[in-house]
């Protein structure tokens, strides 16, 4: 009997999950059962033949056959591989950091249908069914995102926004349903376009959608927020590429570029203004993603396959640079009782000493600057930038020093010493698995900044299965 | 046939302009009253009326439309508990009439918003779909964008928001691809927004 390699990677982790929920006491048995699921699906995509048939027991496996459900096909292709994998290792990697942050949460077996959903949206054609994958992973993630109780307005908003983005989503199908009937009315491609924009606009938080971020990061628990923004926003990175690939049309629109570069200058300038005010930590995670999200639309709006690699190269530094920042973020705001304004982070970094390193170094690649895979990416958005408009490069980069200032500021706070009077404040019982965690990405960070050349590939090689920009 | 679904299909045959205004109405009791109890008989009526729509639609397949009215029903009762449960004050006393904060200002919003959608189905025609039917479309997407839009201390009525805004898009979706897949994601949808919103809403602790 066949197994198609879709329905496999879609329904392994819903199994999990369903086993997980009832496991929840322990927490180590669901963070190493979900990362070992993750990584093997990983390397599953990753190493496998398409056509092949691998037996799993009484099943032949073959990856690349598609999976109809009521005429609809989710089929593995080429160019989901790496991107498949993208997501599969990430939310392997934040598992195992959820491990000690998280636990008996509901993260791991809420966070293993999400990734199970966003791996369908990769694989079905149809941008209506995308869409609606997208919006269950988006309210799903409100489960873990409020599970420590506080303020929640963070999950409500993500929520009202992915919805809004969605009547775009659904009406562009049947646009371009009826333009196959009618090719001669362009006013259908127009239309589509323009609610295609405004759609993708909303789900990646461009300017003037962008609220949702800063409020999720101020609000959601820490690990979570770094999974929706690498995991979920890099599914809907990709969900975008896969329809400039399909709608070729799209991309030759005389406007793509200056539309896509006003929009990520735009984000980078505000993101980075907004950034360097902040002194709250969980809201210059916002806008760090703001900047970085801007930057991804800048590099795309050089229309090359170098940019589009630039973009890829970006979001693959996200995780370990987030990953960082969520640990010490964690930490920090655990010994603030669950405040990161400034008036409570005051000299936290005499108590947490490694989370306010961990918050440092990640928001230090967050920004883009050196050492980190980030700086690289940057650095040869700037580039690129510089050769055709040596102003806007300047623009992009004061968006990611409006970050770097921002960091600096929050150090500053974090480092004040306590007045003579205030109560001591007792330093945090540091888990040596989390030291070793921290120590662990500080060291990939800077091995990725100093050897970028290995994730370069991988970008360039994801850069080249989309063939958009290709003469 | 089923005699609840013979009767909604007669319904549906008669009572569709009567629905959208049942639509607008109910909205505008859950946006202009606070007391919970009052707008989870709203939101019963503006399912019910949802569901008249939908039977015109799905009018050889009426159990769809049912199915949508109980799915929106559920919600109702799930957001009410949830509501009672985070004012627990109220538990115990009889019903009572308390408006919204900011009634004047809600009334100019609502009405406004209204004329809006008014002019909006007038001028913007919504292919493929009856005039009444994109009419309810336009007034459901105000009245969600005035319910998203409201800085309220309860996350419920943002739910509410989000659900209108899914039901116009149901409506205008479902009338043109009646499909069965497309119709079990959105009541899929539906349930999780249900869910997640009554979720936040006991999780939440007042600031």
């Amino acid at each position: 009997m066949t197994l198609p390699g879709s329905l496999f990677v879609i329904g392994l982790p819903i199994a999990l999950a369903g086993v997980l929920m009832l496991l929840r006491r322990w927490t180590a048995l669901m963070a190493w059962s979900a990362a070992a699921a993750m990584s093997f699906l990983g390397v599953l995509v990753t190493t496998a033949t398409l056509n092949v048939a691998y037996p799993i027991g009484p099943l032949n496996l073959y990856l690349g056959r598609p999976f109809y459900l009521l005429g609809r096909v989710l089929v593995i292709e080429p160019a989901d591989r790496l991107p498949l994998a993208f997501i599969y290792f990430t939310a392997a990697g934040l598992f195992v950091i959820a491990w000690r942050l998280l636990p008996h949460s509901n993260f791991f077996p809420i966070g293993l249908v999400m990734v199970a959903l966003l791996g369908a949206v990769l694989m079905v054609h149809q941008v209506v069914y995308a869409a609606l994958l997208v919006e269950m992973a988006a309210i799903l993630a409100v489960f873990p995102l409020h599970e420590s109780g506080g303020r929640a307005h963070g999950g409500l908003r993500y929520i009202a926004y992915v919805t809004l983005a969605l009547p775009g989503l659904m009406i562009t199908q049947l646009l371009l349903e009826l333009f196959a009937i009618f090719p001669a009315d362009m006013g259908l491609l127009q239309t589509s376009t323009v609610l295609l924009g405004i759609s993708f606009a909303i789900l990646l938080g461009a300017v003037p959608f962008q609220s949702w971020l800063s409020t999720v990061a101020t609000d959601g628990s820490p690990p979570v927020v770094t999974f929706l923004f690498t995991v979920h926003l890099g599914t809907v990175w990709f969900m975008l590429l896969a329809y400039l690939q399909s709608y070729a049309w799209l991309g030759r629109q005389p406007l793509f570029e200056p539309l896509f570069t006003a929009l990520g200058l735009l984000m980078m300038i505000v993101g980075g203004a907004l950034a360097a005010s902040q002194r709250r930590m969980g809201r210059l995670v916002g806008y760090a993603i703001l900047v970085d999200n801007g930057a991804m639309f800048v590099a795309l709006g050089t229309r090359q396959t170098a940019g589009l690699a630039l973009t890829l190269m970006m979001l693959l530094a996200r995780p370990v640079a987030l990953g960082l920042m969520t640990i010490g973020l964690d930490g920090l705001r655990q010994l603030g009782g669950g405040d990161d304004s400034a008036t409570a982070m005051q000299g936290m970094a005499w108590s947490a000493p490694w989370r306010t390193v961990a918050f440092l170094v990640g928001g230090v690649a967050m920004a883009g600057f050196p050492l980190s895979l980030g700086f690289a990416a940057r650095w040869g958005l700037y580039r690129l930038m510089a050769r055709q408009d040596l102003f806007q490069a300047l623009l992009a980069l004061s968006g990611s020093a409006g970050v770097m200032m921002g960091l600096v500021g929050v150090i500053r706070t974090l480092l004040v010493p306590a007045s003579t009077d205030a109560k001591p404040r007792a330093p945090l019982a540091e888990d040596p698995v989390v030291l070793v965690l921290i120590i662990v990405l500080i060291g990939a960070t800077l091995a990725l900044g100093l050897f970028p050349q290995g994730a370069s590939r991988v970008a360039l090689e994801m850069a080249e299965s989309f063939t958009f920009f290709a003469p | 046939m089923n005699p609840v679904i013979l009767w909604l299909n007669r319904l549906a045959a008669f009572a569709s302009t009567p629905a959208v205004v049942g639509i607008f109405l109910s909205g505008a009791a859950i946006y202009l009253i606070a007391e919970w109890r009052i707008r989870f008989l709203a939101q019963i009526a503006q399912y019910f009326f949802i569901g008249i729509l939908f039977a015109r639609i799905f009018d050889t397949r009426l159990e769809l439309a049912l199915l949508k009215i109980m799915v929106g029903w559920l919600i109702s009762g799930a957001f009410l508990i949830s509501a009672m449960n985070r004012d627990e004050s109220v538990r115990g006393q009889g019903l009572q009439m308390q408006w919204s904060s900011n009634v004047p200002f809600r009334i100019l919003s609502l009405l406004t918003m209204t004329v809006v959608a008014l002019l909006g189905a007038q001028r913007y025609v919504l292919p493929f779909i009856p005039a009444d039917l994109a009419l309810a479309c336009y007034l459901l997407v105000v009245l969600a964008l005035l319910f998203i839009g409201t800085e309220e201390e309860h996350p419920v009525l943002g739910g509410v928001g989000i659900l209108n805004l899914l039901a116009a898009l149901d409506l205008f979706y479902s009338a043109q691809d009646p499909g069965l897949l497309i119709t079990g994601m959105l009541v899929i949808v539906n349930l999780l927004v249900g869910l997640a919103i009554s979720y936040i809403t006991v999780a939440e602790v007042a600031e």
